[in-house]
């Protein structure tokens, strides 16, 4: 019950509520793939018991642990849109057993992300959690995916480089980003492109900060200095204030960490103020992704950010997932979905290569195995389990699709590895 | 220096006559109906989220500014009706218990319909761009904001002060059945204000939503910051809501400059210092009575 | 069911004199933690995981427990129990972390905290009355929010971190009491059900003794009370202060059991919907605002996932302010007092809702 409230913005929430577009949801939170034909004959044969599997024949259970009411809800069920389609695009079932997905709404809240993933490993007895969203949540449940020890853990989206340095768990993948990889390595570009001198403004909580350090430490490094920090409280209603602090601060461009409503409310006060006139708007991908477009428009225009996946990449992997995924979910695809998508490319790959489901043998399938992904490949990590993969700097432009702005890839940074943060799995 | 303090004072007397806005229907509601209304902030997402539709539908944003606080005034209607008007005469206690019900419930309906992401109101082209005010570029919008919010609160303030209606209000919420007995219907003077206090946060809703970000957790986040103002104001007392409302604003504001993580602190601080001075607010003995 | 309406019709003639349970009535709530405690292992064995809900169920219970006395008994709308609920939380999530997981010192210090935090916060408030009372309340739970959720103390203190900020606390290990630990749930269990029993019975205790009598007089008519010449803020203070220890108690058994704390323990959200709790069980009954709680969480956890919860329990809510102001507590009285005209009772409200809407 202990929740936290739903505030404007990120990584708070008492977020709650489904999103609309998907109505047949509720009917979807236990959906079973079933196998078409005689296979399903062999199914049931095999196991009666679904879940629980582990060694041999039986079903897999998919635990979803994901917001799907409040300020998140579009996040999670991008993810989740990700994964079915991989499921659905395989008939369903993953090297040759059915797959039987849960989800539970974490709310984005850390005490209801615990119990719901303590009723997803213990009642439904889950081979995979696939959440969280909310970094707060994710290093809430890393004691009981430890205490449990019964399930693989792929975290396709919470960024905190902290699930690795403090927890630097067996069973944790990466199938995301980490907080590390949307910051620091826009450094170096910033510094050779854009200005010597920045201004970092950040929200005001464990993440935002965590960005804010890791580009001024690499930017720093890159020889390029920082003029001032701006930090705005987590759910600030008006920037006004502190936009006046970024101008005065008399940066050629400026470093942002915001995301979801404050990232809306930041880069429309940015343009109402004029300061697009006067300085460059940088910042870690969620500053300007698919969940904040719509609502920031054309006061995004101009603006680079950094991250690992954009739906307006030209690879041919890439333009069949967004062609698929149109055709699925009649809407645009985004960084989320991805993540999602692969995350079950990951589980699957694993499944098939050690034929089981045991959380152990997944950990050392899944460790420095290579994924296919619409965002260009990438690679598990021996030692820490993140993803070694490319980030997109990317710029907002017009578009003529049916939102009026879109981020285009300006550059590409190969094969992004990031610290180690004293974790080694290997 | 001089440009980061008039700006913030620009901020702080701006977001002060939005909240005095949503703060002057919540103080009237408890004046006259004795109702601590914990809905106000749904009311005014309600507003935001109802004119962002409208702005998109009807693709002009002064027919959102005109539309969507008259539909908040239509909730505002069923609400008080339907489930204020059976409790009058009970304890009020179950009043802010009922209210809060509604807020939870206008919460997790504003999501399932609209979704969890932030949207916004596009700003009217003709107040686009930045105004040159001599120290500081103001944006031309936020000074439309400022004028638009005095304006209404000067017009409500008049209203109260100077018309029948004012006196009629004020008369029903000291002495039911005297106003009873003059042949005026009381229920309906209820029922009015409640809907004023619902459009006027309404109001507030469209015009923040086009400077600000709109999203599901909006309503709350106002609500306590409302409270404050209220209480530090004097509950039921026009005059302190609009005092304390500006005061809040400028706290803010300035708060922001200087530190910014111990806003909050300094707000809850403030009432309780107000408080344990002048337990019925600033200007609770003399008005609210 | 007869013989179950019989002894809570005992119970009502109590709450009309000044005792808040009759004996038959305390048999039945004999009854009831014995039922619970069967219940525990028997949940387990078919599904592990329901044990992981009755231990959060009762953690609530306990809490709404906690506000009932004040809220309910005492007259005194807290619009803030979060504070003390996180403090003891809090203290529990510390002092597991870094001193001892033993669970006799940990949970009285969880509840000492929520003593002397109640205390501070009562004597500040007790001044103003009603409204104003609940809003003070609600300013310095939330003041209390802040200061975790910025981590203030460790500013002060010039640490790295004593609250861990927004974060929270995390991996926060079990009790352990005479060499027993109770990482496992089902013993957890127990640990809550024998705290949340003791507690029940020593508020019982103290609301039929000549300080509850006291209390409940002030809720019914300060006035008289101080006339007498008892000094009212300071049985106020005593009596919120009274409640915050097992509200803290409540947060020092639910933080471990769910190994981390959080400043959403604190939000006003929390205490808003812990007032919801309670009025929804039936408050001034004591056991009734612990059945509200329990029903509340066990119906978030079933129903959380699928449906939009807060309409429904907005909803919930709103018809029960209307239709049964008294609770689920205030129907079963009703239901006993009178089984067959509980159709005519639903039809007596709705008429009266219809002609007052009308009026």
């Amino acid at each position: 019950m202990a929740r936290r409230p739903m505030r404007n913005s990120s990584n708070h929430e008492r977020d709650r509520h489904g999103n609309s577009g998907d109505s047949d949801r509720s009917t979807m939170s236990r959906r079973k793939y079933l196998h078409t034909g005689a296979a399903v004959g062999t199914a049931a044969a095999i196991g009666g018991c679904l879940g629980g599997s582990g060694e041999g024949g039986g079903g897999l259970t998919v635990g979803y642990a994901l917001p799907f009411t409040g300020t998140y809800a579009m996040l999670g069920e991008s993810i989740v849109n990700g994964f079915e389609m991989y499921l659905e695009q395989n008939g369903g079932e993953i090297d040759g057993r059915e797959v039987e997905t849960v989800q539970r709404d974490t709310e984005a809240d850390t005490n209801r992300g615990v119990d719901v993933t303590r009723e997803l490993l213990i009642e439904e007895q889950a081979d995979v959690i696939v959440g969280p969203v909310s970094s707060a949540v994710a290093i809430a449940i890393m004691d009981t995916i430890e205490s449990e020890a019964s399930a693989i853990w792929l975290n396709a989206n919470a960024g905190d480089y902290r699930v690795t340095q403090e927890g630097c768990l067996d069973y944790h993948f990466r199938t995301s980003f980490n907080d590390w990889q949307t910051s620091a390595p826009l450094a170096e570009w910033v510094y050779e492109n854009v200005a010597d001198n920045v201004c970092l403004a950040y929200a005001d909580y464990a993440f935002g900060q965590n960005s804010k350090n890791f580009f001024g430490e690499a930017f720093e490094e890159a020889g390029g200095e920082i003029v001032a920090e701006v930090g705005a409280p987590l759910g600030t209603d008006d920037y006004s204030t502190y936009l006046g602090q970024i101008e005065s601060s008399g940066a050629d461009a400026v470093f942002s960490f915001f995301a979801g409503s404050d990232a809306v409310g930041y880069v429309s006060a940015f343009a109402d103020y004029g300061l697009n006139e006067e300085m460059t708007q940088t910042g870690s991908g969620f500053l300007l992704s698919e969940d904040t477009l719509p609502a920031q428009g054309e006061a995004a225009l101009g603006m680079y950010s950094l991250l690992h996946y954009t739906p307006a990449q030209e690879s041919e992997r890439n333009q069949t997932f967004v062609e698929n995924y149109r055709g699925a979910y009649d809407s645009t695809a985004n960084v989320y979905a991805c993540q999602g998508y692969d995350s079950a490319q990951a589980f699957a790959a694993a499944v098939e290569e050690t034929g089981s489901a045991e959380p152990d043998e997944l950990s050392g399938a899944l460790s420095g195995m290579e994924i296919d992904s619409p965002r260009g490949s990438f690679r598990f990590n021996e030692q820490t389990h993140e993803a070694i993969q490319n980030m997109y700097v990317r710029e907002v432009v017009e578009s003529d699709g049916e939102q009026p702005v879109e981020n285009q890839v300006v550059e590409t940074i190969e094969s992004v590895e990031g610290p180690t943060w004293d974790c080694d799995l290997s | 220096m001089i440009e980061s303090i008039v700006r913030a004072t620009l901020l702080g007397v701006q977001s002060g006559m939005i909240l005095a806005l949503i703060a002057a229907g919540l103080t009237l509601i408890f004046g006259m109906l004795d109702v601590i209304n914990f809905a106000h902030g749904a009311l005014y997402m309600l507003g935001a989220y109802f004119g962002s539709v409208i702005a998109v539908e009807l693709g002009s944003f002064w027919l959102a500014l005109l539309l969507a606080p008259l539909l908040v005034g239509v909730v505002g209607i069923a609400i008080e009706v339907f489930s204020l008007r059976p409790l009058y005469g009970r304890n009020p206690l179950y009043h802010i218990l009922l209210t809060f019900g509604f807020a939870i419930m206008i919460q997790g309906a504003v999501v399932q319909i609209w979704g969890g992401q932030a949207r916004q109101i596009a700003q009217p082209a003709l107040l686009t761009g930045t105004l040159s005010l001599g120290v500081v570029d103001y944006p031309v919008y936020r000074l439309f904001v400022l004028a638009i919010s005095t304006a209404l609160i000067g017009g409500v303030w008049l209203a109260i002060d100077r018309s029948n209606l004012g006196i009629i209000m004020r008369a029903s919420a000291h002495d039911t059945e005297m106003v009873d007995a003059l042949g005026i219907d009381v229920s309906k003077v209820f029922t009015g204000v409640f809907v004023l206090g619902a459009v006027l946060a309404g109001l507030a809703g469209v015009l923040l939503g086009a400077s600000r970000s709109v999203n599901p957790g909006m309503g709350m986040g106002i609500i306590i910051e409302a409270f404050v103002i209220v209480v530090i104001g004097g509950l039921g007392s026009f005059r302190g809501a609009v005092f304390s409302a500006l005061l809040i604003g400028l706290v803010t504001s300035y708060g922001a400059l200087i530190a910014p993580t111990l806003t909050d602190l300094a707000l809850f601080g403030l009432m309780a210092i107000v408080l344990m001075v002048k337990p019925n607010g600033l200007f609770g003995a003399t008005e609210a009575a | 069911m007869m013989p179950v309406f019989e002894l809570l019709r005992d119970d009502d003639k109590a709450r009309t004199g000044n005792q808040i349970l009759s004996r038959p009535g305390r048999i039945l709530l004999v009854v009831g933690i014995l039922g619970l405690a069967a219940a525990g292992p028997i949940a387990g064995s078919i599904q592990p995981f329901w044990v992981n809900l009755l231990v959060r169920m009762l953690a609530f219970a306990l809490l709404a427990l906690s506000l009932d006395f004040v809220f309910g008994y005492a007259g005194l709308l807290s619009f803030g129990h979060a504070a003390m609920y996180g403090a003891g939380g809090y203290t529990a999530a510390l002092l597991v972390g870094q001193v001892t997981p033993n669970a006799l010192v940990v949970l009285p210090a969880s509840v000492l905290v929520g003593v002397v935090v109640a205390a501070l916060i009562g004597w500040l408030s007790v001044r103003a009355r009603g409204i104003y009372f609940a809003m003070l309340t609600l300013a310095f739970a939330q003041l209390l929010y802040v200061v975790v959720f910025t981590d203030l103390p460790a500013t002060v203190a010039g640490v790295e971190t004593v609250t861990g900020g927004d974060n929270g606390l995390y991996g926060i290990g079990s009790y352990e009491l005479a060499g027993i630990g109770f990482g496992d749930p089902l013993a957890y269990y127990f640990l809550t059900l024998a705290l949340v029993a003791l507690s029940l019975a020593g508020l019982i205790r103290l609301a039929n003794s000549p300080f509850g009598r006291v209390v409940q007089g002030i809720r019914e008519n300060e006035e008289r009370i101080e006339f007498i010449g008892y000094d009212v803020q300071r049985y106020k203070v005593i009596a919120f202060a009274i409640s915050g220890g097992f509200a803290g108690l409540a947060g020092g058994l639910y933080v471990p059991f769910q190994s981390v704390a959080n400043p959403g323990l604190l939000h006003w959200t929390v205490s808003g919907e812990l007032v919801v709790m309670v009025l929804l069980g039936g408050m001034g009954t004591l056991w009734g605002p612990m059945v509200g709680a329990g029903l509340v969480v066990f119906l978030e956890d079933r129903l959380g996932g699928v449906a939009s919860w807060e309409v429904i329990l907005g909803t919930l809510f709103v018809l029960v302010v209307i239709f049964a102001p008294r609770g689920i507590a205030g129907a079963l009285i009703s239901l006993r007092d009178d089984p067959s005209g509980a159709v005519d009772n639903v039809k007596q409200a709705l008429k009266n809702y219809v002609r007052e809407v009308r009026d």
